[in-house]
């Protein structure tokens, strides 16, 4: 199993793929502090109190935590998918797709070991994804925007019912913990593209597939004609990663939606095991 | 083969932990109950229907339960939102047999108005003006001992949230002048879409709008009616009862969830303090 989870892991380090996952992050934080710093300059410039009197956008509400937190929040639901769903749907399709699957499996180790090793590396590749974004995130808001408190309002991001205020170290253990329940959280995307992977031949057909499953959920269960649906879909599960940001952390629903999303992890990975266990490898 | 016994081990924990740190649904939460001495009791209520009819507002045929609701429920005031007017104030109060006084609040734009019920007989009814549209305030005693209260009855702008903010910004600046004499407690229908449960909307400027006009009033006010979940129809909360922020003690907060009849979309909010 070791020897297993070296190779794959030398595998994941010469993928292009890899590597350029890190560079779209990089470009998508660049972009992100471009509009965070022209919408900040707007609110707390001259002209921003001309239609309203009140507001609680300040010099002090604009900082680089508040920063780290949004690009976090806008990032996750899309990019990030993306990327994993990309690692993990190439990880046997891409075998066969370079006819090497056959050979892998005619090796002394079982078809599940192999699964759980790809799944065990498509992990790691997500959470050094989300370390990697959240430790680029806090690093260019405290050199471009400053640190301060994380200041929670209700409404945007919806995190929160009524306003409320997380301290700076708290605020960033509170980043270190969204590294474990997003990689969580992104396991259950991990899983299905995996098996999409088993399914299919063709690693973008596997790609395309999880995602294009995400994403339907994701849509359908934002629009109010299916809301009735939405505790049935994994993405509102996924969801949970977030409470680690509320000033209160909902301890008991966190876990029981880390919980069900494990669940899905599991189930998923299982069912990898035992269609993978009875497909027959032409190519 | 161990492989998948550790996964089929771990599917079984998780789904036995899912079910162990399961939170009961909110309409099974039950609603606060605790004792207060000398409760003060409000009601707020809008009577309007549901954006599908062609008359969205208050309808006579209606206001016998209403009455009905507020008889069995003896609060000592009451803030009505979406009412079509004096005549239709005079029917229901009526109904509630001399019980209450009321008033409707001056015409803005719309065609529709807020209205205050209050049992106390010395009340005073104070128009606000609130940029185009009109609040009605009610100004009165509980008990000979208390202070006085203000009761204002709001109806914030359904389609627009800059409008709702222009609206909240106008009504908090009127309320925190009076603040200082009187116990002031705003009640009424706001539209703020501000649920935050599994929610994931990106960054808007309705939301923005919202977000800043609840952080507003909470500046100074307190949001007396929380706790008891939502008050309309599609998961909304939208009434609000928002109370001095010294309060101290809050008793029954509950909506009334039965008390709907017609095509209304909300349902009535009650909130106990005690003064």
């Amino acid at each position: 199993m070791r020897t297993l989870l070296k190779l794959e892991l030398e595998k994941l380090l010469r993928a292009k793929g890899f590597y350029l996952s890190f560079v779209v992050l990089i470009a998508f934080v660049t972009l992100m502090l471009w509009g965070f710093y022209t919408y900040a300059a707007r609110k707390t410039g001259g002209g921003a109190v001309e239609q309203f009197k009140y507001t609680y956008e300040s010099k002090q509400y604009f900082n680089g935590l508040t920063f780290s937190l949004y690009s976090l929040l806008f990032s996750f639901t899309l990019l990030l998918p993306i990327f994993v769903s990309m690692s993990a749907g190439s990880q046997i399709a891409g075998e066969a797709r370079a006819g090497t699957l056959r050979m892998i499996c005619t090796r002394p180790i079982s078809r599940a070991s192999l699964i759980l090793s790809k799944f065990l590396v498509t992990a790691l590749h997500a959470a050094l994804l989300l370390t990697f974004f959240i430790g680029l995130n806090l690093l260019v808001g405290l050199i471009f925007v400053g640190w301060g408190n994380l200041e929670l309002y209700p409404g945007p991001l919806n995190l929160v019912d009524s306003p409320g205020k997380i301290v700076r170290d708290e605020a960033l253990m509170r980043f270190g913990y969204a590294v474990l329940s997003g990689t969580w959280a992104l396991l259950v995307i991990a899983a299905l593209a995996l098996l999409c992977s088993v399914i299919f031949d063709s690693p973008v057909q596997a790609t395309v597939m999880t995602i294009a499953a995400y994403l339907t959920l994701y849509i359908v269960g934002r629009v109010e004609f299916f809301e009735h649906l939405r505790p049935y879909f994994f993405t509102t599960d996924m969801d949970f990663w977030r409470d680690v940001f509320k000033p209160e952390i909902p301890w008991q629903s966190l876990w029981h939606y880390a919980c069900v999303c494990g669940a899905y992890t599991t189930g998923l990975l299982f069912t990898t095991v035992v269609v993978f266990e009875r497909k027959d490898i032409v190519t | 083969m161990w492989v998948k016994l550790v996964l089929l081990l771990l599917f079984c924990l998780m789904i036995l932990g899912a079910v162990h740190f399961a939170q009961p649904r909110e309409s099974d939460k039950p609603s606060s109950s605790a004792k207060v001495v000398h409760p003060l009791r409000l009601l707020t209520w809008n009577i309007g229907y549901a954006e599908l009819e062609d008359d969205t507002r208050a309808h006579d045929k209606d206001l016998p339960a209403v009455a009905e609701v507020i008889l069995r429920e003896d609060p000592d005031a009451v803030a009505l939102q979406e009412v079509t007017g004096n005549a239709q104030l005079n029917i229901l109060l009526g109904f509630l047999h001399g019980k209450y006084r009321g008033a409707v609040a001056q015409q803005g734009k719309g065609d529709r108005f807020e209205a205050v019920l209050v049992k106390d007989a010395g009340t005073k009814f104070i128009p606000v003006a609130v940029g185009a549209r009109y609040a009605l305030g009610a100004s009165f005693r509980p008990r000979e001992d208390t202070q006085e209260v203000l009761l204002l009855s709001a109806h914030a702008d359904a389609f627009n949230a800059a409008r709702r903010r222009t609206y909240t910004e106008a009504l908090i600046d009127w309320a925190q002048a009076r603040a200082q004499s009187s116990e002031v407690f705003i009640a009424g229908d706001f539209n703020f879409e501000l649920k935050a449960d599994n929610e994931t909307n990106f960054y808007t400027d309705n939301l923005k709008h919202d977000s800043e006009s609840y952080s507003h009033i909470l500046r100074h006010f307190r949001d007396l009616g929380r706790a008891a979940g939502n008050t309309a129809i599609n998961d909304r909360r939208i009434d609000y009862i928002f109370g001095p922020p010294t309060l101290e003690q809050i008793g029954r907060v509950k909506v009334l969830r039965d008390a709907a009849v017609g095509r209304m979309d909300h349902w009535p909010l009650l909130v106990e303090v005690g003064l």
